[in-house]
């Protein structure tokens, strides 16, 4: 048996696999979809105008809340935002460049360990941590279709660095973290 | 005006494929319906935009595939864990609902690894070249290639007898 003969093999046994859904329900959705995103889109403009007031008052002398990358690094696979609160939000969109997230993270003051291959670098040693620690130096939600990683620096214990480790797959459906021993060899100090 | 396809045309035309690469992904039929429908119902809400995308099929495949990960978000909300470990969305067992696909290929496909099944459906049922699959997948090419060839390998392994391997 060839590749093509097994390739089709396998495309043909999905022959009996049809959409019954009528095009007339999904078009009806479709319209409602539409409604509700011209409402969000008029609440967010009065959202953004709200906004754009607050962030006037924000640049005079209170300079120092500023986030310590203006507007974010913005890069195609991973955004990092410290906010003003001192927490660090990482968003992942693609599993690319763990060593620039990784050093972007340490740039931000924060022992960092990460790779996207499912597995802590073995430089590293984990560090003893409970869930409720865990939950204090993480938490978590979507934006956009993609995971949001918001990590608060200051529940870190002393001697502990965090460790990002998604695997390495496509959608993101989880995302790997814990604490570590901090090192200069695992998480750069 | 645009020069986009009708939706309605397209919806014919593709809801089938798209089923079947959603399917063979997240392996429930009744679960990929729901999340193929929601996504041709956006493709259908933004359809002047998604009518000129160069794959829309591709696009409400990867917007059905988003989704699941929103719900799969949505049942378990955060996952805080103490040891960095991975927490994988399961499957659904072949022949837990109402699929009619033979269950011996759909068991081969589901014994895969994620990227390699997305890799086979994209590339059979939406008939993506290996560029496209790439950027569907977020991946580069060359990774893409080497799904498929280990996806095949696997597949051969499982579903050829070893004296037809041989012959």
């Amino acid at each position: 048996m060839t590749d093509n003969d097994l390739i089709t093999a396998v495309r043909e046994s999905f022959t009996g696999v049809h959409s019954a859904t009528a095009v007339d329900r999904i078009e009806s959705r479709g319209r409602a979809l539409r409604v509700r995103r011209r409402a969000a889109g008029l609440a967010g403009a009065l959202a953004v105008g709200a906004a754009v007031a607050a962030a006037v008052t924000a640049l005079g002398p209170a300079g120092h809340q500023q986030p310590s990358h203006p507007g974010g690094i913005q890069l195609a696979a991973w955004t990092v935002v410290r906010q003003a609160d001192g927490t660090i939000d990482v968003t992942l969109r693609q599993l690319r460049d763990p060593a620039g997230l990784q050093r972007t993270l340490r740039a931000d003051g924060l022992p960092a360990a990460v790779t996207f291959s499912g597995q802590l670098p073995s430089s590293c040693q984990r560090f003893a941590a409970d869930g409720a620690l865990i939950r204090r130096v993480f938490s978590g939600h979507q934006a956009g279709g993609y995971p949001v990683m918001v990590i608060h620096p200051a529940a870190l214990p002393a001697g502990a660095g965090v460790a990002i480790n998604p695997p390495d797959q496509w959608p993101i459906t989880n995302v790997a973290i814990g604490l570590v021993q901090a090192s200069p060899q695992c998480t750069g100090s | 005006m645009g020069t986009e396809p009708d939706f309605a045309e397209f919806y014919h035309r593709a809801r089938d494929d798209c089923l079947r690469t959603v399917l063979v992904s997240v392996g429930s039929q009744d679960r990929a319906q729901d999340l193929v429908d929601e996504a041709f119902a956006r493709a259908c809400a933004s359809w002047r935009t998604v009518g000129r995308h160069p794959a829309p099929a591709a696009w409400v495949v990867r917007t059905a595939l988003n989704a699941n990960i929103s719900r799969w978000r949505r049942r378990h909300r955060e996952i805080p864990v103490a040891d960095p470990e991975t927490v994988a969305d399961r499957p659904a067992p072949a022949g837990a609902d109402s699929s009619t696909v033979d269950p011996r290929i759909m068991a081969a496909l589901l014994h895969l690894p994620p990227r390699q099944r997305q890799v086979v459906a994209l590339r059979l049922f939406l008939d993506l070249d290996t560029g496209r699959t790439a950027e569907v997948l977020g991946v580069a090419p060359s990774t893409v290639k080497a799904h498929l060839a280990r996806a095949i390998a696997s597949l051969r392994d499982e579903l050829v007898p070893t004296h037809q391997q041989e012959s």
